[in-house]
């Protein structure tokens, strides 16, 4: 409880430092701006209500490619776990097509997908699917071999030793993934929007950069980082109820 | 017989499959201070001393192993040419060092693995892979975590069909014999290592299998609750004559159970001991003469295999 106190009075301590930077070192707004003014300048965003679609926006994109990607990430986890001979002709391709920078796609997204919403989701859920994957496959391939001949033992057929032993088994290194891919889907959204957003937060501050508007910038930057901590503390409560039984360590 | 007037949960089906149990009846466990002891249901109570040597009866063979080798690759075998058969209802212990092969020979006797040479047979059908007449407890729990205790218990017959009222009258029954049935709703994670070891004893009994084999499982537990396991042990599969063979390096464990004690060493079985020790046994057996000349004499078996 002291050690939240501390790490909130720390926060105070740095903006402070950071106001007192400003206004005494009298920095010009531009390069960067004050607390205070990043503080005014968000909170009438909020009341004017312009801030909440370009919001709603990026969260939508950054769920619907989260979704995406960690269905066909988990999905193809399974299908070359339990298909070493897939895994062996296709992980290498796998591998590679993660290797190449997928921002450098963006580009080819828009033409193939349009502006909006859809290259943005394409793009996160081509990041979110990597971590979903591999630690399927990792997870699936390390289940404790005396559960395996219990369940051998037991007459249990393929699909029910895959749903009722291994799938469990693997949760936690499952829902590990799906933390990494959270924290990357916003990165996805974000930069997405970089590259073809019209709305979104992305967007948004690339607007605010082309109008010099560096308090918007940094407001915005709060935004997202109160969003992405949204979806996280969401992914670990998540956890915690899914493996509430299983041991630890 | 005490089988006929047990509650339903432990009814016998003599139509589905023929039971060791349909012959000479052993009375249930009297192992004294056994959690047991108050926890059996009434008409299984200890039946006096006559039927004491029932167990230990010439009857008809069950495991039949027959010049059963395995090994891994051009290695020297890890089972080699073993012969070794089990009556129905009978209590056989299998003792040696780590390595010997035991947990190997257990396997083939599961059908988890299949012999190179030679063969198992079961009630005189060829064994080629495990089968639900065939309970098996792993050296180490196994239970799943995420499951209930309950749950867990009930695994051999959920993963054949939704389990009825029954089967979970049956799983809480076992679970109050082995004096966890206030645990059910627990999970493996909340259980000390003995409940652990006790769930899945029970998990193993639960589909009634004829056969029950053991691997070493209670090696990681204290000597107190290993005590007590090992009488639950006997007076669980007394209630239904289930045909056991038990591996351990405990010789007094061997000694304790079994009707027969063989000594595996190398891959090749030595020497079998007979216990002719009266049955239900008794904690104070341990403490006897006979029960420590058997120890002595399986001690000198043992050094005189390897």
């Amino acid at each position: 409880m002291s050690l939240r106190l501390a790490s909130a009075l720390l926060l105070v301590v740095l903006l402070g430092a950071w106001e007192a930077y400003c206004r005494l070192g009298s920095v010009p707004a531009l390069i960067v701006p004050a607390p205070s003014s990043v503080f005014a300048t968000l909170w009438g965003e909020i009341a004017s209500g312009r801030l909440l679609p370009h919001l709603w926006v990026t969260a939508a994109e950054m769920a619907l490619g989260l979704a995406l990607g960690c269905a066909v990430g988990l999905g193809t986890g399974i299908l070359l776990a339990e298909a070493p001979v897939l895994q062996r002709m296709l992980h290498p391709y796998i591998v590679a097509s993660q290797v190449v920078p997928k921002l450098a796609l963006g580009p080819l997204f828009i033409i193939w997908f349009g502006f909006g919403m859809a290259p943005t989701v394409v793009i996160t859920a081509l990041i979110c699917f990597f971590p979903l994957m591999e630690n399927t496959l990792t997870g699936l391939s390390q289940v404790d071999p005396g559960r395996r001949e219990l369940f051998r033992m037991l007459g249990a057929g393929r699909l029910q030793t895959l749903l009722r032993l291994k799938l469990p088994s693997a949760l936690p290194v499952v829902l590990a993934g799906l933390r990494v891919a959270v924290v990357l889907s916003l990165v996805g959204a974000v930069v997405g929007e970089f590259i073809g957003g019209r709305e979104g937060l992305g967007a948004s501050i690339i607007a605010a950069q082309s109008v010099m508007d560096s308090s918007l910038m940094f407001a915005l930057f709060i935004v997202i980082t109160l969003l992405g901590m949204l979806f996280y503390q969401a992914t670990l409560m998540l956890e915690r109820l899914l493996l509430r039984h299983h041991l630890k360590g | 017989m005490s089988i006929e007037r047990h509650p339903p949960p432990f009814s016998p089906h003599p139509e589905e499959r023929r039971s060791c149990a349909s012959k000479d009846v052993p009375s249930g466990s009297g192992a004294s201070g056994s959690i047991l002891r108050d926890a059996i249901p009434k008409g299984l109570a200890p039946q006096g001393e006559g039927l004491d040597h029932a167990r230990g009866r010439q009857r008809e063979t069950f495991v039949a192993i027959e010049a059963a080798r395995y090994g891994y690759g051009t290695g020297p075998a890890i089972v080699d040419d073993v012969d070794w058969t089990i009556p129905c209802g009978a209590f056989h212990g299998l003792v040696g060092r780590s390595g010997s092969g035991k947990t190997t020979l257990l396997k083939l006797a599961a059908g988890l693995l299949q012999p190179e040479a030679g063969r198992v047979r079961i009630d005189g059908a060829l064994l080629s892979g495990p089968g639900p007449r065939i309970g098996f407890v792993f050296q180490q729990p196994t239970l799943l975590d995420w499951l209930s205790v309950a749950d867990n218990v009930l695994l051999p017959i959920s993963l054949k069909r939704r389990p009825r009222s029954e089967d979970r009258d049956r799983a809480q029954t076992l679970l109050e014999l082995v004096g966890l049935g206030a645990l059910a709703h627990r999970h493996p994670g909340q259980l000390s290592g003995g409940q652990q070891s006790r769930v899945a004893v029970a998990r193993a009994l639960v589909a009634e299998p004829d056969l029950l084999l053991l691997d070493e499982p209670f090696a990681a537990l204290d000597a107190l609750t290993r005590e007590e396991l090992q009488d639950d042990l006997l007076a669980l599969c007394a209630l239904k004559a289930t045909t056991v063979l038990f591996v351990t390096h405990d010789i007094g464990e061997a000694v304790y159970l079994s009707d027969r004690v063989a000594i595996m060493a190398a891959g090749r079985l030595h020497h079998a001991l007979d216990v002719a020790l009266p049955r239900p046994r008794r904690r104070e057996m341990r403490y006897e003469q006979p029960f420590n000349a058997l120890c002595r004499e399986l001690r000198q078996a043992m050094d005189e295999a390897s």
